[in-house]
C-alpha cells in the first residue's frame, strides 16, 4: 500500500479487510501477520511514529543477548518496510464506529503532534484530513499505560530525589548511562501490580524480567556498584531464564520485602523495609528505582462504548463481533507474546471475514 | 559485461547532491529514461516508482539506500561519500546476477504430527490457507486434549476442522530431513513406514503431566502426584486433617502448575476438617487469574510455607516436613496425613532429533531465541508448538500455532527467499554447505546440491565457508562484494575503511544515524549483508589488500543471531584475520569485531570512531 497511501489521504472514505488501531509492536506485528496470510490492512497511529512504548526501551545485552525482546522493534519496522503492500497513516486517531452489516465503518481524524525527532520511515504516512474507513474487522492494538508511579505516594515518587521508575532508567540507559552516580542502587518490585489496596488483583508479569535485566546490566555499567533487589515473587520465564537467574542471585542482593516507605535520607532516598526477623530496617540508596506495573489502556473504555465490547479482565480490552484485541490492549505481555498475539488476532480477523457475509471490505478479502 | 546506468530517484536525505557530477564523478551514464542494461538505482526496491520498476525487470540491478549510507556534514563531505557508496553498487551491478538456476517450486503440503490445542489449531490454519493438510496423530480420537488443555475447546476445534485435512490413522512420525518446501517424512503407521514429501511439518504433541521429584528422604507411599487427588471423594474419605502440597520445590515450577496447585488446593481446604499447606519457594502468579486465585487461597485459610533452599527439611521419620517460617522467623514444622507432589507438563523429544548427522543437537535448532517466536526453529518450514516448547495450555497455544502457519504460508508461497545457486561445475561436493547451514537449506542428493526452495534466509553463511567457490548467491557472490568494494575504495577519500554491517542490527542502526545527520567519516564505505556471518575470513583479507586502512565488522549479540551461528563465525573470522595480520608484522587492530542491537545506533558510531582515532586521524 506504500504506493497508494498518498492518494488516498486525499479521499474521504477507503475500504479496508482489516483496520488495525495501534502501531505499536502488537499493531506493526499484526499488519505483518496479516501480509503473511496474504490479507491486506489498514494500521493507524495517533502519534507521529510508529514502533509505540517498546521504541524507546533499551537492550539489556551484557555480552550475550538477554532475551529482552526490546530490538523486535527495530525487527518489526524493517520486515514492514520490505513489504511494499504494508503501509500505516500516522496521526490518525479513531474517534467513531459503526455498524455496518458484519463490519465497520470507523471515522479517523488528523491528529496535531509535535515534530519527532527522529525522520519518518517510507511507510509512515500522516493523515492530512478526516477519513472514513470502512472496514470488515477491527484489531485493537492500543497498548497499555504504565502504573502512575504517584498514586503509591509512600513510595516517593516526584517526591524523594533519587526516586525514579524502571521506564525512565530504560531511556536512561538506552541513551548511554546510568544517571549520575549511583552506586547503590535498588529495585522495588510490584509497584501497581498484585496490590488488593489498589484493587490491581494481578500480576503484571513483564516486571520481574525486565527489573532483573536492568539491574544487571546497571550492575554491568557500574561494576563497583551494588543492587538490591526488593520483590514478593520472582516470576518464571523458561529455562534459559533460570540460568540467568541463578547468576543473578550470586550477582545481586535479593529481599524478600517490599518496603513501605521512601524518604529522603542524607545521601540518597531512604527506604524503610522488614528486615530478615521481621523488625522494621532502613537503609539508604543513591537511587530507587520502581518497577511500576502494567495497566489497561487509557483508552479502553472509549473503545469498549465505540465498538460496544464488553470490559475485559481487569479492565484491559476483550474483542467480540469482529473487533479483535492485540498485544497489551488484553493483558500484561512481553514484547515476544505480544507480536504472538498478534499473529492469533490476525488469524481471528482472517477467519472472521470468510465467515461474514459478503460486504464491500470483505469482497477485497476475498479477492 | 552489463554497463550499468544511474538511476537517480530523489527521496529524503539526497537533498543537496547533484546526480549529474556524481555519476560522472563515479564513471556511470545517468538514466535517461531509455534502453539499459543494468542499474543502480539510489533508493530500495519497495520505494522505486513502479514505472522504473517495470523498466528494470529481468536486468541486474544493485538497489542502494544510498539516503541510510550517507550521514550528514558539509554537502562536499556528503558527495565523497555518496560517490564511495555508488562506485561500490556500479562494481557489483557491472557484474550482473547469475542466471537463476533451476529449482522445484515449493511443495505445499504441509504436515502436523500431534495432537490437541496445537496441533488441531495448527491444521486448521494451515488448512484455511489453502495448504493440503495432513494431520497425523497418535491416538485415533482428534478430539483427545493434551494435559493440561480445556477439553470443551480441543473438542469444539475437532468438531469443526475445515475442508483439506487428511486424517491420518495412528501414526508416528519416525524420521524426518530436508527444510522448507521440501522435506521428506517417515511416518509409521498401521499398515507400515512410508515415506512422504512435504513443504512444512509442524511438531505439537499433546504433552503430559509429570510429577516433580519429591524431597530427599521422603516416605515413598507419602509422596504423590497432584493428579491423583480428587478433591471431591479423597479427602473426607480417608479422614485428612493435614494436608501438603509442594509446588516447585523440587524443579522450577511454571505459572500454570502452580495454578493447578492453588486450584486443589483451595479444593481441599473447601472439604470439613481440612487444612492445606501449600509449600513452595516462589508464588508463581504471572496468568491472568493467578493472583486472584492466590489472594482466594490464602482468603479460604490455605497456608502459604515460603521456603528457602534447602527445605523442606524431611525428618528421619520421612514423615515430617520442618522448614523456617520467614515472615515469624520461627522453625515450623508438619506431619500431613497426605502429601502431593505438583506436575508439570512435559513431553519427549522424537527419536530422529537424536541424528546429529540430519539435525543440529537441539540448543541450536530450538535455542530460546527472541526471534523465533510462533514456534519457529533455526530450520526454516519445521515448527515446534505447545507442551514441547512449554508453551501454557491455553490460547496462547492458538497464538504460536497462528504465527507458525502464517511464516510457513509466507515462506511456502516464495515470501523474500532466494536461493543460493550452486555452481554444479564448481562444486567438490565436500559438504562444507550442508555443515554450516544453520538452516539446513542445502541437501546432498545423489551426486549434487539441493537447496530447499522455501528455508533459504541469505544469511550467506554457505558462501563464506565454502572452499570452492561454488556457491555464489545473486548480489552477495565473493565476487561481486569484492569487485564492489574494489570500486568504491578506489573512489573514498584516505583514510578509506569498510564497516561490514548485519542487516539485523549494525545496518538499521548506521541508516537510523545516517538519517539524523550522524557525519560519518568521508572515507567509511558502508557494505550492508544480510547476516555478519556472510563476511568470513577471505571476504576481510581481501578487503584489506584492496587497500582499506580498517575493517570493522558489526553483528548481533551472541544469542541474537537469526542464523544462529552467523554472528559467532563472523567474531571468528575476525579474529583469524588479525592472527593472519599479527603473522605477517601487519597491525591486527586493523581488524575488529562489534557485538551490537538494531537499538545501539551509539555502540555502532563510538566503534566506528574509536577505529578511525586507532588507526588514523579522518580528514
Amino acid at each position: 500500500m506504500g504506493g497508494c497511501l498518498e492518494e488516498i489521504i486525499f479521499l474521504s472514505a477507503l475500504d479496508t479487510p482489516v483496520l488495525i488501531i495501534g502501531g505499536g509492536v502488537a499493531g506493526l506485528a499484526a499488519a505483518l501477520e496479516l501480509d503473511r496470510r496474504g490479507l491486506p490492512s489498514l494500521l493507524v497511529e495517533k502519534g507521529p511514529r510508529l514502533g509505540g512504548q517498546a521504541r524507546g526501551f533499551c537492550c539489556k545485552a551484557l555480552e550475550a543477548c538477554a532475551r529482552c525482546g526490546a530490538c523486535r522493534v527495530g525487527d518489526l519496522l524493517q520486515q514492514a518496510a520490505q513489504r511494499p503492500a504494508l503501509g500505516a497513516l500516522t496521526q490518525a486517531l479513531a474517534v467513531n464506529a459503526q455498524r455496518q452489516g458484519a463490519g465497520w465503518e470507523v471515522t479517523l481524524i488528523p491528529q496535531e503532534s509535535r515534530q519527532p525527532d527522529t525522520p519518518a520511515l517510507a511507510l509512515e504516512r500522516p493523515l492530512r484530513e478526516r477519513l472514513l474507513a470502512r472496514t470488515g474487522a477491527v484489531i485493537l492494538a492500543v497498548g497499555h499505560q504504565v502504573f502512575e508511579a504517584r498514586k503509591k505516594s509512600r513510595l516517593g515518587y516526584g517526591r524523594v530525589p533519587g526516586v525514579m521508575t524502571a521506564g525512565e532508567l530504560e531511556e536512561a540507559l538506552a541513551k548511554g548511562g546510568l544517571p549520575g552516580q549511583a552506586r547503590r542502587l535498588a529495585f522495588i518490585q510490584c509497584v501497581g501490580s498484585r496490590d488488593q489496596a489498589l484493587g490491581r488483583l494481578y500480576c503484571s508479569r513483564v516486571c520481574c524480567g525486565f527489573a532483573l535485566r536492568l539491574a544487571r546490566l546497571a550492575r554491568h555499567l557500574e561494576p563497583a556498584s551494588q543492587v538490591t533487589f526488593f520483590h514478593m515473587d520472582v516470576q518464571d520465564y523458561g529455562q534459559a531464564w533460570r540460568a540467568d537467574l541463578s547468576e543473578m542471585r550470586a550477582d545481586l542482593r535479593f529481599i524478600r520485602a517490599i518496603p513501605g516507605e521512601v524518604r529522603p535520607g542524607v545521601g540518597g532516598p531512604l527506604a524503610v523495609f522488614a528486615g530478615p526477623d521481621g523488625q522494621p530496617q532502613e537503609e539508604e540508596f543513591d537511587l530507587v528505582v520502581l518497577a511500576t506495573g502494567l495497566e489497561p489502556p487509557v483508552a479502553a473504555p472509549a473503545l469498549c462504548e465505540m465498538f460496544g465490547l464488553a470490559p475485559g479482565p481487569h479492565g484491559f480490552l476483550a474483542g467480540g463481533g469482529g473487533v479483535l484485541v492485540a498485544g497489551t490492549a488484553g493483558g500484561p505481555r512481553s514484547i515476544t507474546e505480544s507480536i504472538e498475539h498478534a499473529a492469533q488476532a490476525a488469524a481471528q480477523a482472517a477467519e472472521y471475514l470468510l465467515a461474514a457475509p459478503a460486504s464491500p471490505a470483505g469482497e477485497v478479502a476475498h479477492a | 559485461m552489463p554497463k550499468p546506468v544511474l538511476c537517480w530517484t530523489p527521496a529524503p536525505g539526497l537533498e543537496g547532491l547533484e546526480p549529474l557530477a556524481l555519476a560522472r564523478a563515479v564513471g556511470l551514464e545517468l538514466d535517461q529514461g531509455g534502453a539499459l542494461e543494468a542499474a543502480v538505482v539510489t533508493v530500495p526496491e519497495a520505494l522505486a516508482p513502479d514505472r522504473l520498476r517495470a523498466r528494470l525487470l529481468g536486468r541486474p540491478v544493485q538497489w542502494l539506500d544510498l539516503a541510510a549510507e550517507l550521514g550528514g556534514g558539509g554537502d562536499g563531505h556528503r558527495h565523497k561519500r555518496a560517490a564511495a557508496a555508488l562506485s561500490r553498487a556500479a562494481g557489483r551491478a557491472s557484474l550482473g546476477t547469475l542466471p537463476a538456476v533451476y529449482a522445484p517450486q515449493p511443495n505445499q503440503r504441509v504436515l502436523v504430527a500431534g495432537q490437541g490445542l496445537s496441533a488441531l489449531a495448527a491444521a486448521r490454519q494451515a488448512a484455511l490457507l489453502g495448504h493440503p493438510v495432513l494431520l497425523a496423530l497418535r491416538g485415533d480420537d482428534p478430539a483427545a486434549a493434551g494435559a493440561g488443555e480445556d477439553t470443551s475447546q480441543v473438542a469444539e476445534l475437532a468438531a469443526g476442522l475445515p475442508e483439506g485435512i487428511e486424517l491420518a490413522p495412528p501414526t508416528e512420525l519416525t524420521n524426518l530431513t530436508g527444510a522448507g518446501g521440501s522435506f521428506s517424512a517417515w511416518l509409521k503407521g498401521p499398515q507400515g513406514a512410508l515415506r512422504q514429501r512435504f513443504g512444512a511439518v509442524v511438531l505439537a504433541p499433546g504433552g503430559a503431566w509429570e510429577m516433580e521429584p519429591a524431597p530427599a528422604g521422603l516416605a515413598p507411599d507419602l509422596a504423590r502426584p497432584l493428579s491423583a487427588c480428587d478433591p471431591a471423594s479423597l479427602a473426607t474419605a480417608q479422614g485428612w486433617r493435614q494436608v501438603a502440597i509442594l509446588a516447585g520445590v523440587g524443579q522450577p515450577a511454571t505459572a500454570q502448575g502452580f495454578a493447578r496447585a492453588l486450584t486443589t488446593a483451595l479444593a481441599l481446604q473447601d472439604r470439613p476438617g481440612v487444612q492445606v499447606t501449600l509449600l513452595f519457594r516462589e508464588a508463581l502468579v504471572a496468568t491472568p487469574e493467578g493472583e486472584r486465585l492466590y489472594r482466594q487461597a490464602r482468603q479460604a485459610g490455605v497456608l502459604m510455607a515460603r521456603l528457602a533452599d534447602g527445605e523442606p527439611r524431611v525428618a528421619d521419620d520421612g514423615r515430617t516436613l520442618a522448614w523456617q517460617d520467614q515472615v515469624l522467623a520461627e522453625d515450623l514444622e508438619l506431619a500431613p496425613d497426605a502429601l502431593f507432589l505438583a506436575e508439570e507438563i512435559t513431553a519427549p523429544w522424537p527419536g530422529f532429533l537424536q541424528n546429529n548427522l540430519l539435525w543440529p543437537p537441539l540448543a541450536r535448532l530450538l535455542p530460546e531465541h527472541a526471534r523465533l517466536d510462533g514456534g519457529r526453529t533455526a530450520r526454516a518450514g519445521f515448527y515446534v508448538l505447545g507442551a514441547l516448547r512449554g508453551t501454557p495450555a491455553g490460547d496462547d497455544r492458538l497464538a504460536e500455532a497462528a504465527g507458525a502457519v502464517h511464516d510457513l504460508h509466507d515462506l511456502l508461497g516464495g515470501g523474500a527467499t532466494p536461493l543460493p545457486a550452486v555452481r554444479h561445475l564448481t562444486c567438490a561436493r565436500c559438504l562444507t554447505c550442508v555443515r554450516v547451514c544453520p538452516h539446513g537449506v542445502p541437501e546432498h542428493l545423489e551426486d549434487h546440491i539441493q537447496p530447499a526452495p522455501a528455508a533459504c534466509l541469505a544469511c550467506g553463511i554457505c558462501a563464506a565457508e565454502c572452499p570452492a567457490h561454488a556457491i555464489a548467491p545473486p548480489g552477495w557472490s565473493t565476487a561481486e562484494l569484492v569487485e564492489g568494494l574494489a570500486r568504491g575504495l578506489k573512489a573514498a577519500p584516505s583514510p578509506a575503511m569498510v564497516l561490514m554491517a548485519c542487516g539485523q542490527s549494525a545496518m538499521p542502526a548506521f541508516a537510523q544515524l545516517s538519517r539524523q545527520g550522524h557525519v560519518w567519516p568521508a572515507g567509511l564505505l558502508a557494505l550492508p549483508l544480510n547476516c555478519a556471518g556472510r563476511v568470513g575470513l577471505e571476504l576481510i583479507l581481501r578487503v584489506l589488500s584492496l587497500g582499506a586502512e580498517g575493517v570493522l565488522v558489526a553483528g548481533c549479540h551472541d544469542g541474537m543471531c537469526r542464523s544462529i551461528t552467523g554472528n559467532l563465525r563472523a567474531r571468528l573470522a575476525v579474529g583469524q584475520a588479525a592472527q593472519t595480520l599479527k603473522d605477517l608484522g601487519l597491525r591486527p587492530e586493523a581488524v575488529s569485531f562489534l557485538h551490537m542491537a538494531n537499538n545501539q545506533p551509539q555502540a555502532l558510531a563510538k566503534a566506528v570512531e574509536a577505529m578511525y582515532a586507532r588507526l588514523g586521524a579522518p580528514e
